[in-house]
């Protein structure tokens, strides 16, 4: 086990930092807003991440915490000013300002090192801080899934109308989206340059919002374990693909547009679905069975009525 | 009046490609982030048939657009089709076609990486000769005559067959509701072919003569390429002719103008400053109908 680890702490280390890359786009994306902006938050946080460390030697969890504050309130700023676009235009605004954060690195001159990006990010930041801090992000993101915050979340998304008439500030809400997209970008930038020690304006451009992208698709947007899951395939996937060769990024492109025609909930909303069909037909058996004793018709019809109602409770409950 | 020319001469490959872009999103409600790809592959397919003979420059133009409209056929048919009979609203539709057509990006560029080892690639084999056409002070060459006449030409005929013709009504008519289209008879899914078709073929084409121009272009040109596209439609407003030309006029001249100031290295800040401060003060465009969607 250990030797495993060692052997590839690099893809261990890759898979948290993609962890929580992925969630910064999910979390918008499960409150309907189409935004890519935490891969720009990405870069702003591994720059800034890696200037505050170089400069002024900050400990590595302290130049994260700083990091996710500044890239927070950038993504409350993004979020005023363009939070009345909707759908691609809001997407295409957001992908704009995340190329504009990578032409700002190209031209930052001596501080951000240009063309060449910056390197030699010495810090104190390693893989139990990167572990904990992931953990803990993972952790609040799961608690916004369930219970009342979840389903608020859930009606925001699905019909803001109707969120909007039941006393949810569908504003508030898509503010928060970009308020959290921001702080987990920069949170992963500023942790992949601490354990990485470099970064190059080539790993924060386009290449990053496919990168996030493709991991909740491929994986499912509605959930947390499909980020996890993701986050997982897309970090190893390379690793099985080096038999290929170069070919490696046409098996991918072949995933990605599979995954978007079969599988538009990615591989979490096939589990759901499928364990959710499993389960209707089991009680449409025994609902079936109990008929049959009955032997009455409205009977039967009684306990169809109870069955979409216990259903639909069920896909209330479950995300 | 140099700077000018060189201006135009950009400004229509950004019509050529941007043109078809619009077009299909315009009305089928397709944001095809393979355009790209499409334009890179034409002109790649054209200099690997290149390789083994010399061609003419009209015969090297024909295999442009042929491909280019196969390729865009293909992704309709094979991805997008599929997808919109997937999908349960409107919305998520959108949303796979995005990811869809970003997958299916990847799949002819890393074939054109794979075999030119992503170094630029050119049509030195071909008989055609970039010549220049000098008068007075100034000159242009005959490729960039050539793509100013094809772009004027090609971009006033979409226009005129989307207004005047029963075709183009009723592709328009999709684009405004696509129920009430089919109900009056409008074969959705023809339409929606021929469009895609009309759109690669462009995108062909421009690759073709880009890299007549230039020379040579990189497998990674379609990238950046589609996003200064997605400026010149936000620019101009989506779905509309007049607005594709005035949107790639502006960033084609703005483009210019921060080349000649700066050391270069500012130009792609351009088009993503650009659509961020257009979707921010007028999101419809210039030339943009009223849409309530959008805001």
């Amino acid at each position: 086990m250990m030797d495993f680890f060692d052997s590839n702490v690099v893809l261990v280390q890759a898979t948290f930092i993609g962890l929580v890359l992925a969630l910064s786009v999910q979390v918008p994306l499960r409150m309907g807003v189409f935004s890519f902006a935490g891969a720009g938050s990405f870069g702003i946080g591994a720059y800034l991440a890696g200037i505050i460390t170089i400069k002024y030697e900050t400990p590595g969890i302290v130049a994260v915490l700083i990091t996710m504050v500044v890239t927070a309130v950038i993504g409350l700023l993004l979020g005023l000013v363009i939070s009345r676009l909707a759908g691609l235009y809001l997407a295409m605004a957001t992908v704009a300002f995340d190329l504009i954060i990578s032409v700002l690195a190209i031209n930052g001159g001596e501080l951000t090192g240009g063309p060449t990006g910056l390197y030699g990010v010495l810090s104190d930041f390693g893989t139990i801080h990167l572990v904990i801090v992931t953990l803990v992000v993972l952790a609040l993101v799961a608690a916004s899934e369930i219970g009342r915050t979840g389903r608020r979340v859930d009606a925001v998304r699905d019909d803001p109308e109707l969120a909007a008439s039941v006393g949810i500030s569908v504003r508030r809400y898509r503010l928060v989206a970009f308020v959290v997209s921001g702080a987990l970008g920069g949170a992963a930038g500023a942790m992949n340059i601490l354990v990485r020690s470099t970064v190059t304006p080539q790993d924060i451009g386009f290449g990053l919002i496919v990168l996030a992208l493709t991991m909740i698709i491929v994986g499912g947007a509605r959930s947390w374990k499909g980020a996890v899951l993701g986050a997982v395939i897309f970090t190893w996937l390379p690793e099985l693909l080096t038999i290929v060769g170069d070919w490696q990024p046409l098996i991918y492109g072949i995933i990605v547009a599979l995954a978007a025609i079969f599988l538009p909930r990615g591989i979490h909303g096939l589990w759901v679905d499928s364990r959710r069909a499993l389960q209707r037909r089991r009680r449409e058996k025994a609902a079936g069975g109990a008929a049959g004793v009955a032997g009455d018709d409205d009977d039967d019809s009684g306990s169809t009525v109870i069955e979409k109602l216990k259903e639909s409770s069920e896909m209330e409950a479950t995300p | 009046m140099q700077e000018l020319i060189g201006a135009l001469s950009l400004a229509s490959i950004y019509v050529l490609f941007a043109l078809g872009m619009s077009l299909t999103w315009g009305t089928i409600d397709i944001l095809n982030f393979a355009h790209g790809s499409i334009f890179m592959f034409s002109a790649f397919t054209a200099y690997l048939a290149l390789q083994s003979t010399s061609l003419s420059f009209f015969v090297v133009l024909l295999i442009g657009v042929v491909v280019g409209a196969a390729m865009s056929l293909l992704t309709q048919v094979l991805a997008f089709e599929q997808i919109i009979k997937r999908a349960k609203d409107k919305r998520s539709a959108e949303m796979q076609i995005l990811i869809g057509g970003i997958g299916v990006a990847i799949i002819p560029l890393s074939i054109a990486q794979h075999y030119t080892k992503s170094n630029p690639f050119g049509f030195e084999n071909s008989s055609f000769q970039v010549t220049k056409i000098t008068f007075g002070d100034y000159w242009v060459t005959n490729v960039q005559l050539i793509t100013i006449v094809l772009a004027a030409v090609l971009g006033i005929a979409t226009a005129w067959w989307l207004r005047r013709s029963r075709q183009g009504l009723a592709l328009r008519s999709i684009g405004v509701d696509s129920e009430v289209a089919s109900i009056m008879g409008v074969d959705r899914r023809k339409l929606a072919l021929a469009t895609m078709a009309v759109a690669g073929a462009m995108a062909g084409l421009a690759g073709i003569l880009l890299t007549y121009s230039l020379g040579a272009i990189t497998p990674e040109s379609g990238d950046t390429l589609l996003v200064k596209a997605f400026a010149c439609i936000i620019l101009g407003g989506v779905g509309s002719t007049a607005g594709v030309y005035l949107g790639s006029f502006l960033l084609a001249a703005a483009e210019t103008v921060v080349l000649t100031q700066t050391n270069g290295l500012w130009v792609d800040a351009v088009s993503f400053g650009l659509i961020f401060l257009v979707l921010l003060v007028r999101p419809s465009g210039i030339f943009g109908r009223k849409e309530v969607r959008r805001t």
